[in-house]
């Protein structure tokens, strides 16, 4: 809910004046039948070739709750955590560098409303990085040791940064996540714009009303850049259909069909009679996936994650897929073998929630990036004692300094290409 | 959001079983057994999987949930036992394996157990099943697992079951946690009484037992443990119940007959009693929950009551009805009618004898003495409904009751006074008749609107709760009182009266109470308002009574009309409260580490009330209004720590006024209570009581050896109270005026604390209770101001001792006491009770069992002889039949012969002392047939 006041905000001030609707190119379609169920486990080192696990500094300045938002500016880890509602600044080490929130900033003097952040984006300007943060009606530019740097309006902010677009082929592509063209007084907006300095296209068109006049289950983020250059994963609600997004097309590139237990009615967007109603469609049909997210194919592994609104530990909804001998391996049944020192590698092989809620943070330069509790490392080490007698530097510290209530664990995992 | 709360449900429950292996410490047995459960169509191992451990054939020793390694591993087993574990998940079947821990060799590794998918082709039916399985979140134990005697009921099956407790006062936990509502099927059985699912349903008609977290909607944090029997196939229909008659020595004698049927959407019990051995039931639902087939344990409740006074025979009967017209109901879709009918027939002798000793100053005391006896017999008829309906955002709540109260009683009453050299200063002699009609009808509608949890934020209208009461009475009473009072000091004071009343009151009142909750968004949308919210709440009240008394005195042979007493009054009163509340939460939690809330609430109550009597005498007709300030605050926390304890705290400022009621203003005075002269005061001004309260309840969240508490506290000071003016005079007649006095205080606390200690084949529950009263109460005693201080306290400890299915022993030992005293006049009174008992049941056999209660009670004062007596209660039954349906009991009641109940109690200055006819010692020979049918008889071919 608070994405769609994000949402409105920028589409009020961010708008091109022309731009046409574009066709999606389903050529190349591949359709996938996947059955969750039927995904096996595999040993960590059969999936990933190198795991890092990164305690995070705890101090009293430094505790967080869980990690909301995370982005790796210049080599440090920037954190958003929703429960402390601030910005955590760690090295590459895990270091603890500074925090931003609330106190850094001074109140003006006719402001009401209490000032309060809700995620971070990251700026560049002058080949410096900073950090923003929104807090209406302004905008506010730290950089990293959390210092302040500037503050702007937030329509002047839109006027002049596009930073929610994604910029591929040289910066000379933008693709906009929820487009707006301005015709005169009336104006259309699109699911994406892809811009290019000459002419701009919109994709699936929609009703700005919907909001209003219907109800949007989101799984999670619905672009993923998976490394591979001017190319991105594009994902709409209530499908199960992957799109390519690259500065000339829109592909359709994959169509995944779920067993019938899991999949949404055929007629699910068009039917008038699920209008309003599918909170409650979903309540009473807890294993029907409403959504996907967590695309990325690195080498010839899709990875891909379920969303549904019935929690049951036994569902398999994080799988990778491979393409090319369409072996269908589950997350949660990744098998600790010494590459990871004998622990899991996400949290959702227990029953904690991280990798459930968040999936992989991004992925970066090679690598995927989750988190996990403290709450969940002690847990899982009790459970593997006796497994290892060494463990790196870094964790054999933490497990001697720390303990269960202490800041979450950074996972850095790099999968392999096969 | 809804991902975390569901996390917390699952983690909750689960995290209890990672440790329950660690349970068993018992330093003698140091065998060890662990594993790993792999499957190899997957290539993974096994997580969550149920993994039972059991000793012999069939003792259920442990469980646990493989790890999230699929590993298990169990501690402290005994050596060179056969044991086995079966390990279960959903979709693959069930694996066994057999093992012996050696001396030698005392942790056994079972290394990776190979478990197999179910094959979901072929007609693959499973005839085993797994004891317990985890479903969703929904833990459920197959009762078909557990083998048990043919005749086992469903409690039997829980005490099976580790982890789960079922305390000596009939509360359940699992893992520590208190099952707070007890279904069958998802519904309500019989009232919702624990016992009558749980001793009555045969563990072969139960197919499993299931444990799940109900979320409540209003407050999504807070979620209550249920428990749900769900009934095997066509075992949804079925019969039970009890006929049973005894007779014994002294002409005892007891009956009693219960017929429980129930259906899918339909339940239905008939039941009666008679006895005159003091066995009083009142209601149909005490009746029906001590009928049970079980029914045998310690817990002592409707038993043969030696502490009532008099002999009291009871008749009673009833019939309850329950229809849910959606079978299957769940939180937000739910369609049930109630409907009761208890008729309760009673007749009570009693003959007393007591002396009180009152200071009238600070040195001087009289005494007098009072024998009493008497007979009442009534007859009491209540019908009541009820209909609870709920759909998505809508409670609707109706419900209706009806009595019937009709009797007479009779009572011979010799009062004697003493001064304070102890000579009869005079006699007063009564001889009370009295019959009664009383009918009264009570309606109660009660709405709530609330938004859904899940839309919330789309609505700006946060919802609404309104209450409707209406109560309308009827009583009539006509009396007859012949009093003879005698002088030794002043024979002109001798007075006689014969005296008839005809008292009739018809009362209506209504309630209605509003309230808009959350008001902030409906007010200010969407607006944070630095957390702060709103509620509005009216309640309104509307009192009417109307009352004519005729009153005649005999003058020669005729009765005239008193005309002083002869009265016709009406009353009306209407009280009106609006309330605005602000309120302010804070909240502070860490993911994974804590959850700590904090609520605020200052209440703005002003209270208007208009009272306008009216009556046939002039210094009657009265009317008052009354405007008051009377604001609340409250303070609540709660401090959630994940996976050790959760702590809440409650501290709440509240004023309360109290009206003065015409009988208090101007009463007609009638002077045949010539000890007891009530006098008003026209003069009298409300009582305001401020007070401060405090609650406090610990619950652990480990499930080792759970640690519960609750403390409860409130302290208040009454302004303006309205005390009584007493003036004793020589011949110890009493005028008492009221007047208006400040200086009253109280002070109530209780508490309670619950621990339990599960060792292997034994449970020790250790529960305190106790509490506290202190009260410094304004008084005038010819005309001289004093303070009374009052001290009661009292304690039970009570040690719970179960072995196996084979003995039950619980000890209490409760503490009583008692203080007063008046500064003005430096006298003080004291006493103590004390009882110790002890009962014990021990099942000799599966269908013989022994029980014994015993009670040691002593009581001391400060002023009399130490009385001590005990009382012993044992018993014999013998099960027989097939199905253990029929049973032969005897009992020997007040084995010592010692009960003669003692009167003894302290007022604010004087104490009083004597003793009252109850019920002694008895033998008596029972039989009962206990016909039960679960699922339809089969065909005879």
């Amino acid at each position: 809910m608070k994405m769609r006041s994000i949402i409105l905000g920028y589409l009020f001030f961010c708008s091109v004046a022309s731009a046409q609707t574009g066709k999606i190119d389903s050529s190349e379609i591949v359709t996938l039948r996947i059955d969750p169920q039927t995904a096996r486990g595999a040993a960590v080192s059969q999936v990933f070739s190198e795991v890092e696990f990164i305690p995070l500094e705890t101090t009293k300045e430094s505790l967080f709750g869980n990690i909301h938002q995370l982005k790796i500016v210049d080599d440090n880890y920037v954190i958003f955590d929703y429960d402390t509602k601030a910005i955590l600044i760690f090295s590459k080490d895990g270091k603890f560098k500074s925090k931003i929130n609330a106190s850094n900033i001074q109140p003006e003097k006719n402001d009401k409303n209490k000032t309060e952040f809700n995620s971070f984006t990251v700026e560049k300007e002058n080949n410096i990085n900073y950090i923003v943060v929104f807090a209406h009606p302004r905008a506010f530019y730290f950089d990293l040791t959390g210092k302040q740097i500037k503050k702007v309006m937030i329509k002047d902010y839109y006027k002049q940064n596009t930073s929610r677009d994604f910029k591929i082929a040289n910066d000379s592509t933008s693709i906009r996540p929820d487009f707006k063209v301005k015709k005169g007084k009336d104006s259309t907006f699109y699911e994406l714009g892809v811009i290019n300095k000459t002419d701009s296209v919109g994709y699936f068109p929609y009703n700005i009303k919907r909001y209003e006049t219907d109800e949007f289950w989101g799984s999670g983020e619905r672009f993923y850049k998976y490394g591979v250059e001017n190319e991105m994963f594009y994902l709409n609600y209530y499908s199960y259909n992957i799109y390519k997004v690259s500065p000339s097309k829109l592909l359709l590139a994959y169509h995944i069909i779920f067993p019938a237990a899991n999949s949404l009615p055929n007629d699910f967007t068009t039917n008038p009679v699920y209008v309003k109603k599918r909170g409650e469609y979903f309540r009473n049909n807890p294993k029907i996936f409403y959504g996907l997210s967590n695309t990325y194919l690195v080498g010839n592994n899709l990875y891909l994650k379920m969303h549904n609104y019935g929690w049951d530990t036994g569902m398999k909804k994080a799988l990778i897929y491979n393409l090319k001998t369409s072996e269908l391996t589950s997350v949660q049944d990744l098998e600790p073998d010494s590459l990871s020192f004998f622990l899991p590698v996400t949290d959702a092989s227990g029953n904690f929630y991280d990798f459930i809620n968040n999936g992989f943070h991004m992925y970066e330069n090679g690598y995927f990036y989750t988190n996990y509790s403290s709450l969940a490392m002690f847990t899982f080490k009790e459970q593997s004692e006796g497994k290892t007698t060494k463990y790196p530097p870094s964790l054999e510290t933490y497990f001697k300094t720390q303990n269960k209530k202490s800041n979450p664990i950074i996972i850095k995992l790099k999968p392999k290409q096969n | 959001m809804h991902h975390l709360q569901r996390y917390l449900t699952v983690f909750l429950i689960l995290f209890c079983f990672y440790n329950s292996g660690a349970q068993q410490a018992n330093p003698t047995q140091v065998g060890a057994v662990k594993g790993v459960i792999r499957d190899t169509t997957h290539n993974y191992n096994l997580k969550s999987a149920t993994v039972s451990l059991f000793k012999g054939d069939s003792t259920l020793m442990s469980y646990q949930l493989s790890n999230n390694y699929g590993e298990f591993s169990f501690k402290s087993l005994p050596l060179n036992v056969k044991m086995h574990i079966e390990i279960s998940h959903v979709g693959y079947r069930i694996l066994r394996k057999s093992f012996t821990i050696m001396d030698g060799k005392t942790a056994l590794d079972l290394k990776t157990l190979i478990i197999a998918t179910k094959e979901n082709n072929l007609q693959d039916v499973e005839v085993r099943v797994a004891p317990i399985t985890m479903n969703g979140d929904t833990l459920e134990f197959n009762a078909a697992a557990f083998k048990l005697d043919s005749n086992a009921v469903v409690e039997d099956l829980l005490r099976k079951i580790p982890n789960v407790t079922l305390w000596g006062d009939g509360q359940i936990t699992v893992n520590g946690r208190e099952v707070k509502s007890l279904l069958v099927n998802g519904k309500q059985f019989f009232g919702g009484d624990f016992k009558m699912a749980t001793q009555n349903i045969a563990k072969n008609a139960l197919e499993k037992v299931q444990v799940y977290r109900e979320r409540n909607e209003s407050n999504p944090l807070d979620s209550t443990l249920t428990v749900n029997l769900k009934l095997k196939k066509g075992k949804d229909i079925g019969y039970f119940g009890k006929i049973g008659a005894g007779y014994g020595t002294t002409k005892k004698y007891e009956t009693d007959a219960s017929f429980n049927m129930f259906s899918p959407k339909m339940q239905l019990g008939i039941i009666g009693a008679s006895n005159n051995i003091n066995k009083t039931a009142n209601s149909i639902r005490t009746l029906t929950a001590n009928s049970t087939f079980k029914g045998l344990n310690t817990n002592v409740e409707y038993q043969p009551d030696f502490r009532q006074s008099g002999i009291n025979q009871p008749n009673i009967g009833g019939i309850t009805f329950t229809y849910n017209f959606i079978e299957k109901p769940v939180y937000d879709k739910k369609s049930t009618l109630n409907a009761n009918y208890f008729v309760q027939n009673k007749n009570n002798e009693n003959i007393s004898n007591a002396q009180t000793t009152t200071s009238i100053n600070a040195t001087d005391k009289i005494y007098d003495t009072n024998t009493s006896s008497g007979n009442t017999a009534s007859t009491n008829q209540t019908f009541d409904s009820n209909l609870e309906f709920v759909k998505k955002n809508h409670r609707l709540n109706i419900n209706q009751s009806m009595s019937l109260n009709n009797g007479t009683s009779n009572n011979d009453t010799q009062r004697s006074a003493f001064d304070g050299q102890n000579v009869l200063t005079s006699t007063n002699n009564t001889k009370a008749q009295n019959n009664f009609n009383n009918k009264g009808f009570n309606l109660g509608i009660r709405y709530g609107l609330s938004p859904n949890y899940m839309t919330r934020r789309a609505h700006r209208f946060s919802g609404l709760n309104a209450n409707y009461q209406l109560s309308i009475n009827d009583n009539d009473n006509q009396r007859s009182n012949l009093t003879t009072f005698r002088s030794f000091v002043n024979a002109a004071a001798n007075t006689d009266y014969d005296r008839r009343y005809n008292t009739q009151r018809e009362s209506f009142n209504q309630t209605l109470l509003l309230e808009l909750p959350n008001l902030k968004s409906f007010l200010f949308g969407r607006k944070n308002l630095a957390d702060f919210d709103l509620s509005l709440k009216n309640n309104l009240e509307l009192n009417n009574n109307t009352d004519h008394n005729l009153v005649e005195d005999l003058k020669g042979s005729v009765y005239a009309t008193n005309t002083y007493l002869s009265n016709n009054t009406k009353t009306n009163i209407v009280d009106e409260t609006p309330e605005l509340t602000l309120s302010k939460s804070f909240r502070k939690s860490l993911s994974n580490r804590f959850d700590k809330n904090l609520r605020i609430e200052a209440s703005a109550k002003q209270r208007f009330i208009f009272q306008d009597n009216r009556s046939d005498k002039a210094l009657q007709n009265i009317n008052r209004t009354y405007n008051k300030f009377v604001p609340e605050v409250s303070i609540n926390y709660s401090n959630y720590q994940y996976g050790e304890f959760y702590r809440s705290m409650s501290l709440s400022y509240k004023t309360n006024i109290i009206i003065p009621n015409l009988q208090q203003l101007a009463p007609l005075t009638d002077s045949t209570n010539l000890y007891n002269l009530q006098m008003g005061n026209i003069k009298l001004r409300e009582a305001t009581d401020k007070s401060v309260n405090f609650n406090l309840n610990h619950s652990d969240q480990t499930s080792k050896n759970t640690l519960n508490y609750n403390f409860y506290a409130s302290a208040g000071i009454i302004d303006n109270g309205i005390v009584d003016s007493i003036f004793i005079d020589n011949q110890n007649k009493r005028t008492i005026y009221l007047t208006n006095a400040n200086g009253n205080k109280y002070l109530n606390a209780n508490g309670f604390l619950r621990k339990t200690f599960k060792l292997k084949t034994t449970e020790l529950q250790l529960s305190l209770n106790g509490g506290i009263n202190i009260a410094k109460n304004a008084s005038y005693l010819n005309d001289v101001f004093s303070f009374s201080n009052i001290l009661n306290t009292n304690a039970k400890l009570s040690l719970n001792y179960t072995y196996k299915d084979k003995f039950a022993a619980e000890a209490g030992q409760g503490f009583n006491t008692y203080r007063t005293e008046q500064e003005a006049f430096n006298t003080k009174y004291s006493g103590l009770n004390l009882t110790s008992s002890l009962s014990s049941i021990y099942n000799i056999t599966k269908k013989f069992t022994l029980s014994s209660n015993i009670s040691f009670n002593s009581s001391k004062s400060n002023s009399a002889a130490n009385i001590n007596f005990a009382i012993w209660n044992a018993s014999a039954v013998y099960r027989f039949l097939k199905g253990n349906n029929a049973e032969f009991k005897f009992s020997a009641m007040d084995l010592l012969h010692q009960n003669t109940n003692i009167i003894n109690y302290g007022g604010a200055n004087s104490f009083t002392l004597g003793s009252q006819n109850v019920l002694q010692q008895y033998f008596m020979t029972t039989f009962s047939y206990y016909p039960r049918q679960f699922g339809k008889k089969p065909v005879k071919k």
